[in-house]
């Protein structure tokens, strides 16, 4: 029986009963190890049985975990309406989709668990942040366990808490240890003392219950005390047992027997002794710390010859389980067996998208190098550093890169250190290295030359138009591709002619014709993907929606910019996510969701130790602006950071946070300092050809007074605003999205003009511009301002202010003006006359109509509220 | 965590009963304030009631309007402040 479970338990027997109902939920349970998680989850089963559907799964204590190995012991389970897909060959998006199927498409409901997250590998944490998300719709509780205090600061699953901590489907429960009394209870046959008892054990139920269990005095430790039982076992039966004990979570019956020399009755003294349990073909330990506990007690010699006995074992089975060979290899301390399973388990790794996973393994085998060919170590980090690419882990990937080139220059091969230089090349891009970044790609060119091996040459030139790309710099982009379509068509090499469409593609759009370059990129995506390339197709997806993001289409870069960041995260793809996301922020801001910009920023900035720089430099672009044009504190120092870790970046990231800088100081009535403080970014936008560069960083020297009109090759609503083309550059502003720019075009024009900005700017919360606004209209004499809105006034069809939303949404429920003048804590003569108003915005002569008239605007929908 | 001075205007008037509804109201508040981290520290109604200024303690900007948005409150000017007071300062000794 369970103590003081009875809370936890109803609680998780209500949850599945409500998903029962078709409202699902996802159970977080915390709890130290030893608590009894996994006895609350089989008490919790036995209850559910009779009217839901269980299926357990747990995650594996590898080294380097199965993929998906709890949704692959779930799959097997008859009672589970999904298969386990061959994960070689398929993608885990499809398997996630059919069990959300599954747990939609069943009568009774489901009680889905999934045992020890913390050692889950990253497939299944996807799974896991994509049935959080849509949990609420199916008819199952999915329920995980977990042990807090294993949890460092940067683990995995923090992230993905974190992220579904806030739904309101996600429910958090905690596991917590044992009081004094329940001890006292569970050690009332016994002659210890509760207290003593709670004290050695922290009230853990699987110490108490151990060392009951022993039935002698209190053990100095718990390992003594699982000890004593294993101790009490027959000769063969522990040597079952010291051979489950070096098997991560389980291990085969068959292998146990191999291992330990045994018959299958000591394994059933083993089994019925309660030291370990049979969980179908396979011996397992009731409890982790139990099975550290034997193998961490067996010398090290046996410990060894077990684990290398397993490993003869796996490998004699005709599918080899990689995963648990390098485990088993690590711990055996056989370097060259690792060495030789390691670096294929992380490609299989890396082909599945789990790139974390294929980091890991690669790693593992690094460890090995001094048994390794010089040439296979230096392919190795080649290897590993696009795998800490793509995990953002931009510092690690680098000096991976180096110590790769440094030997292939040793070596005098030229053709591998011209890949490795053009892999060094983006390394040194993306860690702020700009002028590295173009020798390195340059010398790889000049070492192709002549080489005779044109598709490394015309990869060569690709990196090196991407480079000018990213710069900004038209002509020299176009000579490399030039040079690169070349040698494509020479060599004949489909791929290398796709890439060429691709850079060609993104070229165009932020530096040509944006349109012909936005078609291109998408033509270019689904190229990639029917040949199965789905990284560079979600490289290309990313290049949509930055590059479309700079020219301001901004359906199109949304688009591609949520498809990529899904994708994204299902493949660990950090580095790419985070930019992306960092875009997102940046376009909410310019189209005036500054709640929206804000909140995604404060996602990309969680987390930024050892990335790169663009990400942070985006989203705190983004954060600062929104502080600028709001006029909220703490704007200079979100775009100062910008700028200082953006220091070494290209223009196009810093053009945004400086143009910040400026504006701040044009509403703060500093217009003096403005070309001081543009100085840098304008001379490099006048320098190369993006248009929206020149266009925002323009307007602002001009406003400053720097500049006469507007510059050569500006973006067109920006060269509108500064020839004086106010009412044309303010309707350009409204097609494309932009309602701040816009007011502000307006705000140069006559009166009407104006007040058309102020009743912009005053929608948006933009303060200080629609007081700069507001005073000029006061000093041209004009007498009927509009008074700033209360801010509660947003955006809505009647023109009633927030306060009069909520008083319409209580009279909609039927309360009296009295009733709804307690609800929002305002005196009834306030209630009537926001009553009188509602009624006359809606031109209705009783509540009823008034009513019925919202209703039919839709205004009611989201009910009136008052405080919480 | 900066201090920050929210100005807010209340259109008919801000009436808070003294009652066990103004409590839990006052409640309501700090509960939601705190899934922003942000804290309410007092504040201070103008004689009409049509404005308050009230002193906070949170992480952002930001974090104050999402607050206030949980809250229905507006948020007309947020401004940093930095605490004064005329008696922390030590006189000549007597």
């Amino acid at each position: 029986m369970l103590l003081e479970r009875d809370g936890l338990l109803a609680s998780l027997e209500h949850l599945v009963d409500l998903a029962g109902d078709g409202a699902g939920s996802m159970a977080m349970i915390a709890g130290e190890a030893g608590t009894g998680k996994t006895s609350l989850m089989n008490e919790l089963a036995r209850r559910i049985e009779p009217r839901g559907r269980v299926l357990i799964g747990g995650c594996d204590p590898l080294t380097t975990p199965r993929p998906l190995s709890p949704l692959m012991d779930i799959a097997a389970d008859p009672d589970a309406h999904f298969t386990g897909h061959d994960l070689a060959e398929s993608d885990p998006f499809s398997l996630f989709a059919d069990v959300l199927d599954d747990l939609k498409g069943t009568i009774r409901p489901t009680l889905l668990v999934i045992e020890d997250m913390h050692w889950a590998d990253e497939a299944t944490l996807d799974f896991l942040r994509y049935i959080g998300r849509r949990v609420a719709d199916t008819k199952a509780v999915v329920a995980c366990t977990y042990r807090e205090d294993e949890l460092g600061p940067d683990h995995p699953l923090r992230t993905v808490l974190g992220d579904l901590a806030t739904r309101q489907s996600t429910v958090r429960f905690s596991v917590d240890p044992l009081t004094v009394e329940a001890v006292g209870y569970l050690a009332s046959e016994s002659r210890h003392d509760p207290a003593d008892l709670h004290r050695v054990t922290g009230g853990n139920a699987f110490y108490v219950t151990e060392i009951l269990a022993t039935g002698e005095d209190l053990p100095g430790s718990v390992s003594d005390a699982v000890m004593a039982r294993v101790r009490r076992l027959t000769p063969p039966a522990q040597r079952v047992v010291e051979g489950v004990s070096v098997a991560p979570r389980d291990l085969v019956v068959d292998h146990a027997l191999a291992l330990s020399g045994a018959e299958l009755s000591d394994i059933d003294e083993a089994t019925l002794s309660g030291v370990v349990v049979a969980r179908g073909a396979r011996l397992a330990f009731r409890h982790e710390l139990a099975r550290s506990a034997v193998e961490e007690s067996l010398p090290m010699g046996r410990r060894l010859s077990l684990h290398r006995e397993m490993i003869d074992l796996l490998r004699a089975d005709e599918d080899l389980d990689l995963a648990r060979l390098a485990h088993h290899a690590s711990r055996a301390g056989d370097g060259s067996l690792v060495v030789e399973y390691a670096p294929e388990a992380a490609r299989q790794a890396s082909l599945r998208g789990a790139h974390r996973e294929a980091a890991e393994f690669f790693e593992l085998a690094l460890i090995q190098a001094g048994r390794m060919m010089p040439s296979e170590l230096a392919q190795l980090r080649l290897d590993l550093a696009v795998e800490l690419s793509i995990l953002d882990r931009q510092e690690q990937a680098l000096q991976q890169l180096l110590l790769a080139a440094a030997f292939y220059r040793e070596g005098s091969d030229h053709l591998m250190l011209a890949g490795a230089l053009r892999q060094l090349s983006n390394s040194l891009w993306r860690t702020s290295d700009l002028e590295g970044a173009r020798r390195a790609i340059d010398e790889a060119i000049q070492l192709l030359q002549g080489a005779g091996d044109d598709e490394a040459l015309a990869l060569a030139h690709e990196e090196s138009a991407y480079n000018w790309m990213l710069a900004r710099r038209h002509a020299p982009a176009l000579e490399d591709l030039a040079r690169c379509k070349e040698l494509a068509e020479r060599s004949d090499a489909d791929h290398v002619m796709l890439r060429h469409d691709y850079m060609a593609a993104t070229v165009e759009t932020v530096l040509g014709d944006a349109e012909r370059g936005l078609d291109g990129l998408k033509r270019v995506e689904s190229l990639f993907r029917q040949h199965g390339d789905d990284r560079l197709a979600v490289s290309a997806l990313g290049m949509l929606g930055s590059g479309a993001g700079e020219v301001r289409r901004y359906d199109t870069a949304l688009d591609a910019l949520g498809t990529a960041i899904a994708e994204g995260l299902r493949t660990d793809a950090d580095y790419s996510v985070a930019y992306n996301r960092s875009w997102q922020a940046r376009i909410a801001f310019e189209q005036g969701k500054w709640d929206e910009a804000t909140g995604i920023s404060e996602l990309v900035l969680e987390d930024r130790y050892g990335r790169a720089a663009i990400a942070p430099v985006t989203a705190l672009g983004a954060l600062g602006r929104v502080r600028v044009r709001r006029g909220d504190p703490r704007a200079e120092e979100a775009l100062g950071e910008a700028l200082r870790i953006g220091d070494g970046c290209e223009m196009q990231h810093l053009w945004p946070p400086s143009c910040g800088l400026a504006e701040l100081a044009w509403l703060e009535g500093r217009s003096a300092e403005i070309p001081g403080i543009l100085d840098w970014v304008w001379r490099q936008a006048l320098a190369a050809d993006s248009r929206w560069a020149r266009g925002e960083v323009g307007l602002w020297m001009w406003k400053a007074g720097a500049i006469d009109g507007s510059p050569e090759h500006a973006a067109e609503p920006y060269a509108l605003h500064m020839d004086g083309k106010w009412r044309e550059a303010a309707d350009t502003w409204h097609e494309i999205g932009c309602p701040y720019e816009e007011g502000l075009a307006l705000a140069e024009g006559d009166e009407e003009g104006m007040l058309e900005a102020i009743r912009i700017l005053d929608g948006l919360g933009a303060r200080p511009a629609a007081r700069i606004v507001r005073s000029r209209l006061r000093a041209m004499g004009v007498a009927h301002i509009p008074q700033g809105p209360r801010s509660e006034t947003r955006a809505n069809p009647a023109g009633l202010t927030n306060r009069q939303v909520e008083v319409l949404g209580l009279m909609a429920q039927g309360l009296s003006n009295g009733e709804i003048a307690d609800r929002l804590y305002i005196s009834k003569k306030t209630t009537e006359h926001h009553v009188s108003a509602v009624l006359a915005k809606l031109g209705a002569t009783t509540r009823a109509k008034a009513i019925a008239r919202a209703e039919s605007l839709h205004l009611t929908k989201d009910g009136g509220g008052g405080l919480s | 965590m900066p201090r920050y001075v929210v100005e807010r205007t209340f259109d008919g008037g801000l009436e808070i009963p003294t009652d066990p509804n103004g409590f839990n109201a006052m409640m309501g508040v700090v509960g939601n304030n705190a899934k922003e981290q942000v804290t309410w520290v007092q504040s201070f109604v103008s004689a009409d009631k049509t404005k308050t200024y009230c002193i906070y303690d949170g992480p952002s900007p930001e974090a104050i309007r999402r607050a206030a948005e949980l809250n229905s409150l507006p948020v007309d000017v947020i401004s940093e402040v930095r605490v004064l007071d005329p008696y922390f300062y030590v006189g000549p000794s007597s």
